[in-house]
């Protein structure tokens, strides 16, 4: 062959050394300080020197090289029908993201965008790799939605070191009843007028406590009517000093520490601490006098009115360190509520409707509001 | 998370201050002046203001301690309307020398503040619970609750009154508002509902009248989660 012919190949893509590469992987540029800040154009040669300082400095910022490990990345397709991300290749750990389903791992919208704006993630659609920018029309939507605001919380709330993940409505764990609970359950009923639970009354249980309650209850009754007449075996006897060992009575507080659950009732005041401090008890007879409006107290649990839409527990977080595992969470640490912007603060009732419904769950409610200018701040309620 | 209250000793010179949470003595006399209840007796002026720390002077900025002849205490409305008819430590007079009657001044109130009722209602909801309440206006709100006295502590609570068909509070940049204010002085914002009330010709018929409790605080999550982290 003719040596004239032979066409030299010039590679189209640079390679970078290892030591370059090295150099290039964390790269950190100080963006020149300028002294003060200028209000005005002015025009003058000072101000443009400034400008064009200003304006290569982005571009130098903006033309390095990104240097990323390949191997680095996990791998995950979208599937655009079910708008999740199944994971094709994980990479480091993934034990606070995504759920498993028939031995496949998915991603949710939120959890894949934040793993590719943290770069843990290249995310393929339809056979090609989807740049981040093309991911958040792809994963949040072209319209506007929802998405958006609860991506950008779980977004702050993962970078702040939450575990973020959708909440999950606590199954109440089918507490087997006791016949204690019945007694329970009847005591309410008759000393502070509350329906006994239907669980509670379906219980084979229920109706042997019941009974012997009435029992007990005539038995009593029986004795009170019967002392005048006879006297007791002890005043026969004269006085009698029980030297028997006997039960503090504070001891009979503790059952009520271990019913199951939470009960939610309107009804206690959160500004009441002044009337156990002195002043109070002694002015107590005039306190009372006009101690005449009062906490609203009416039992909202009784009435299962369907939740209000618009007021739902999006997210549950988990503290790093207190052994979360996906399959089993223990209880949250947290319950959010998104606002989105405009949206009116829940109110008491609101609030007291949600927090019935959490049953089982000890976790506290937390009001994420996303301003217009996306700014998000948390609320915690106290109620009454 | 429990909920704890802000309670802020001032650092003030009144270290034994012997208070009484209401006036003793004789009744007060004070005319109503179109805006507030006015007493220009200086003997009851300061025995209502050192025992429950009510109303203020009329050249000062707490109590009448001006130290002028012609000082007098100014009430305010849901706390006169407390002395006169709840109390029975005050007699109210109009500008033309009768006594005001339950009916009349509730009328007259209501001109100034046609939500006086509700405000009454959470003054005496307050009031039962010892707090010694003053006007919030300072701080954007309806009153302003403090432990004991405004000379001892700070206060703890910014009140905010509402009716159940006003939701102004809480729309975001309202609540935040308030909230903002609030928590730079160390206060908390207790948003208390009041409900609709039913028609109301004695003092006692305020007893119709229930609120709720709702405080809405605002939460650091990021030092929440570092604090938690160790």
């Amino acid at each position: 062959m003719d040596p004239a012919e032979v066409v030299e190949i010039q590679p189209k893509t640079s390679y970078l050394s290892p030591e370059e590469l090295i150099e290039l992987r964390h790269k950190d540029f100080e963006v020149p300080a300028g002294g003060l800040k200028r209000t005005q154009n002015e025009g003058s040669a000072a101000e443009l020197q400034e400008l064009h300082g200003a304006l290569d400095a982005l571009r130098a910022q903006l033309s390095v090289p990104r240097i990323e490990r390949l191997a680095g990345r996990a791998l995950a397709t979208w599937n655009k029908d079910q708008q999740v991300a199944e994971v094709l290749r994980k990479d480091g750990k993934f034990e606070n993201f995504g759920h498993s389903k028939q031995g496949k791992l998915f991603l949710e919208y939120y959890e894949a965008l934040f793993l590719l704006e943290v770069g843990r993630l290249q995310l393929e659609y339809c056979g090609t790799i989807v740049s981040i920018e093309q991911a958040y029309v792809l994963l949040l939507g072209e319209s506007e939605s929802e998405r958006f605001t609860h991506y950008l919380v779980y977004s702050a709330l993962s970078r702040a070191g939450y575990i973020v993940v959708r909440h999950q409505a606590v199954q109440e764990a089918p507490v087997p009843i006791t016949s204690a609970d019945c007694v329970w359950a009847v005591l309410k009923e008759k000393l502070g007028n509350k329906p006994v639970p239907s669980k509670i009354k379906e219980s084979p249980l229920f109706t042997a406590a019941e009974k012997r309650m009435e029992d007990l209850k005539q038995l009593i009754i029986g004795q009170k009517n019967q002392s005048p007449l006879e006297p007791g075996p002890e005043k026969a006897s004269g006085f009698h000093f029980d030297t028997r060992k006997r039960r503090a009575q504070s001891e009979s507080k503790g059952q009520s520490a271990t019913k199951r659950g939470r009960v939610v009732f309107a009804g206690t005041s959160l500004v009441d601490q002044l009337q156990m401090e002195s002043p109070y008890g002694k002015f107590q007879e005039i306190f009372q006098k006009f101690d005449i409006v009062r906490l609203d107290t009416k039992n909202y649990s009784m009435d299962n009115s369907p939740p209000d839409s618009s007021l739902q527990i999006i997210f549950d977080l988990h503290l790093h360190n207190e052994g979360f595992k996906k399959r089993s969470p223990k209880g949250p640490t947290f319950n959010v509520i998104i606002l989105p912007p405009q949206a009116a603060f829940p109110t008491h009732d609101e609030i007291f409707t949600i927090q019935s419904q959490q049953h089982v769950n000890n976790a506290q409610l937390l009001v994420i509001s996303v301003s217009e200018s996306k700014q998000i701040q948390a609320f915690l309620y106290f109620i009454s | 998370m429990d909920f704890t209250f802000n309670c802020k000793r001032k650092r003030c010179p009144y270290k034994n201050y012997n208070f009484a949470p209401f006036p003793t003595g004789e009744i007060c006399q004070g005319v109503f002046n179109g805006l507030s209840v006015e007493v220009t007796d200086a003997q009851q002026g300061r025995s209502l203001y050192d025992n429950g720390c009510y109303g203020k002077g009329s050249k000062s900025r707490g109590g009448p301690a001006s130290g002028e002849q012609d000082e007098t205490l100014l009430l305010g409305l849901e706390e006169s309307c407390f002395l006169a008819f709840y109390l029975g430590k005050l007699e109210i007079k109009s500008l033309s020398g009768d006594t005001m009657d339950w009916e009349t001044f509730l009328n007259a109130a209501k001109e100034l503040n046609e939500r006086f009722l509700d405000n009454l209602a959470c003054y005496l909801y307050l009031k039962a619970k010892n707090w010694v309440i003053k006007s919030g206006i300072k701080f954007g709100g309806d009153f302003l609750i403090y432990k004991e006295s405004p000379r001892l502590y700070h206060a703890s609570f910014l009140v905010i009154v509402q009716t159940s068909d006003d939701g102004d509070y809480y729309q975001p940049k309202n609540l935040k508002g308030v909230q903002r204010v609030a928590e730079t002085s160390d206060k908390d914002v207790l948003i208390l509902r009041v409900s609709q009330p039913k028609e109301i010709t004695t003092p006692e018929d305020i007893q119709e009248i229930t609120v709720t409790e709702t405080i809405v605080r605002r939460f650091n999550y990021s030092s929440f989660v570092q604090s938690k982290q160790h």
